[in-house]
């Protein structure tokens, strides 16, 4: 009955798509169906990317690619002018080390914390407990607010006179500036992006911890194993490739991370949680110096790390595809 | 050494009752099979006695001692797993190692165990294969393998052989005999595959819906069935069963005879069957017929020139006649 409509329809389009056939033959066909893709992927993304690039080659402030000087790769070598890439203010461009090494230290943290809160949370989900599903739906219900909401709900709570320190100073205690004094402001940017996107790597993990065979466990059972054991030589080997689809993953978005961290804490304070999207972003756009070059330049850099992490991925991927289809 | 018993043992999932105070005992190194349609409960009272479950109500006794509420591993119990359940990302020679060292085997004895056992089942030249990398023979071998090297009191088996095409089946079962005559141990079998049943039991627990329908030697389950469900379930082709007052001089209501049993008459012919179908297979020939509209099973030795529409003329032996009352019992 529902399908009426799309059974009229296929008759519609039936002779003309036919007759196209006749003309452009099968793969004509294919272009045809996957043409609007590309045409949007192109318009969107390929232009862009090679625009971008082309914008790293050129200096000034001008807007327009025309009115540009073109200045070669003085941007690329503006962004690595160090005396010491360890010691940003040795560094022509301090900002983009200093959220070079931002970024990296925010990476290892949160994606280690996020693996370890993800996989804590679908060992749990993965019990026998009740109303198994509403807690599933809890988890994950933060991954479906947008970053910037994300961003306004915890600068609520962590201001200096928010929910937080509301409730610590009811209790008798000195409330903390979370998100002004530095290493606070740092670890709220990496627990806030945790609790945001948590529960879809914990999905993930918990999918794999359900395609266990669970006489594998009544196996293990009868082998008088140990629960310690049980999880470090049966659970964990056959869980590694969702951690590992789930490790690259949160690499991949760490590296990436802005919204919701802007919104919560600016960047600051100082330059504490300016990370390397915010920087560029702020050199393109916002900043008084506006220099677009050096803003391409940065992102064309960003991109081949984030390409290097991709093909990683999709490395994997294809292994366990060949795995699976043994 | 080990006995098992069972005492009014239950087990209920929710509402739902799926065993029904099942008493039974099972002797020191018998070979004992659980048989009985899908669903019937044989997975459960196995779990049950294996303590992967727990009984919600009765007692089970290993050597006289309760082990009720004792964990699994500590019941000297090994088992077979019908999907294998063979680690997968192991070898096959960490595979039967893992249990041992659960134990804190030391390594010397764990190698010699291991060596042992796949010399026993020919699993020697797989031992640093995975899994992934065998035949679903070879992984039966090696799941049996894993049971061997913990040196059980007895050994669980459930439906070990229902993944092996039907060759490998057969010759698999014979090794199975073998194997038990050799450990003499005992062994609990699960299968609902009647033939399979027959062949490898001293003796046969018949389930349904979860009661023990019968318990005896292969022979006296064919011999003495006890009810119409086992004298059905237990010989291939199925028994018929007729309405007592279509075979003269019989008692019960119910009487069954196997088609194996029924001769064709040369002279006074007891029965007179209308042929519906005739299946030649050289050796011997399954005939179907109607009693007077009751379906008729019919296997006689040899090549016979029926066809169907013929009407043929057989007979028994008395002695080879089942009788059962309302009720389904055995009449004697
Ligand atoms: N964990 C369980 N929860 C609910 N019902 C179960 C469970 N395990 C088994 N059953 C039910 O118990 C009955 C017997 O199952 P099982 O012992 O597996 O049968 P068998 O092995 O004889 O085929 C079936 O009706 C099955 O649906
Ligand atoms: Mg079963």
């Amino acid at each position: 009955m529902i399908l009426a409509p799309v059974g009229w329809l296929a008759r519609v389009l039936d002779p003309p798509l036919r007759a196209l056939q006749r003309v452009g033959g099968r793969n004509g066909m294919a272009i045809f169906f996957v043409a609007p893709n590309m045409l949007i992927f192109g318009i969107f993304v390929l232009i862009p990317l090679v625009i971008n690039f082309a914008y790293s080659m050129t200096g000034g402030g001008a807007l327009f690619l025309g009115d540009r000087i073109f200045v070669g790769g003085e941007q690329y070598g503006r962004l690595f002018d160090c005396g010491n890439y360890l010691e940003p203010n040795s560094c022509r461009e301090d900002l983009f080390w200093t959220a070079v090494w931002n970024t990296v230290f925010f990476v290892v943290l949160q994606v280690a914390l996020m693996v370890g809160v993800a996989l804590i949370t679908a060992l749990i989900l993965n019990r026998d407990l009740k109303a198994r599903s509403f807690w599933r739906a809890v988890f994950f219900f933060p991954v479906l607010l947008s970053p910037v909401v994300v961003g306004l709900i915890w600068r609520w709570i962590l201001q200096r006179q928010g929910l937080l320190n509301y409730m610590i100073y009811e209790l008798g205690f000195d409330p903390i500036n979370w998100l002004v004094e530095r290493n606070w402001a740092f670890a709220a940017a990496i627990s806030v992006s945790v609790w945001a996107h948590m529960g879809f790597y914990a999905l993930i993990l918990l999918a794999g911890l359900q395609a266990i065979p669970k006489d594998l466990y009544e196996a293990a059972e009868m082998d008088g194993t140990r629960p310690a054991r049980v999880f470090w030589r049966i659970t964990l080997p056959l869980l590694a490739p969702n951690l590992l689809v789930v490790l690259v993953l949160t690499l991949i978005r760490a590296v990436q991370i802005f919204d919701e961290v802007y919104v919560l804490t600016g960047g600051g304070p100082g330059t504490s949680t300016l990370f390397i999207t915010q920087y560029i972003y702020e050199v393109g756009f916002a900043s008084l110096l506006r220099n677009p070059g050096l803003a391409s330049a940065a992102s064309i850099l960003m991109g081949a790390v984030l390409v290097v992490l991709t093909l990683f991925q999709l490395g994997i991927a294809r292994r366990g595809e060949r795995r699976s289809a043994k | 050494m080990s006995r098992i018993t069972l005492t009014d043992v239950s087990r209920s999932f929710g509402s739902v009752k799926v065993l029904h105070d099942i008493n039974l005992d099972i002797r020191d190194g018998e070979l004992i099979v659980f048989v009985g349609p899908s669903g019937c409960g044989k997975s459960t009272l196995l779990r049950l006695i294996a303590g992967l479950d727990r009984p919600t109500s009765g007692k089970i006794a290993i050597n006289g001692e309760d082990v009720t509420r004792v964990a699994a591993a500590d019941r000297g119990l090994a088992m077979v797993f019908q999907s294998y359940a063979l680690y997968p990302h192991m070898s096959v020679r960490q595979n039967l190692a893992f249990g041992l060292e659960n134990a804190r085997m030391p390594k010397p004895e764990i190698e010699q165990r291991i060596a042992e056992a796949a010399r026993m089942l020919n699993i020697e030249p797989y031992l640093d294969r995975r899994p992934g990398q065998l035949s679903g023979g070879q992984r039966q071998r090696v799941a049996i393998g894993r049971a061997i090297v913990r040196n059980p009191t007895a050994f669980l088996l459930d439906e070990p052989l229902s993944n092996l095409d039907a060759e490998l089946r057969i010759s698999t079962r014979a090794e199975l005999a073998a194997l038990h005559e050799r450990l003499s141990a005992t062994m609990i079998y699960v299968t609902h595959d009647q033939i399979e049943a027959m062949t490898l039991a001293d003796r046969i627990v018949v389930l349904r819906d979860g009661r023990i329908e019968q318990v005896g030697t292969p022979l006296d389950l064919y011999n003495k069935p006890a009810n119409l469900f086992v004298a059905g379930f237990i010989g291939a082709p199925r028994m018929n069963f007729l309405p007592s007052d279509k075979l003269p001089g019989t008692a019960g209501s119910t009487v069954g005879i196997r088609p194996q049993h029924l001769r064709a008459a040369d002279g006074k012919a007891k029965l007179k069957a209308k042929v519906t179908l005739v299946e030649a297979l050289g050796y011997e020939t399954v005939v179907h017929g109607l009693l007077d509209d009751l379906p008729l099973l019919a296997v006689l030795p040899g090549q016979k020139s029926f066809e169907a529409g013929d009407t043929i003329a057989l007979t028994y032996d008395a002695e080879n006649l089942h009788a059962f009352d309302e009720q389904g019992q055995r009449v004697d």
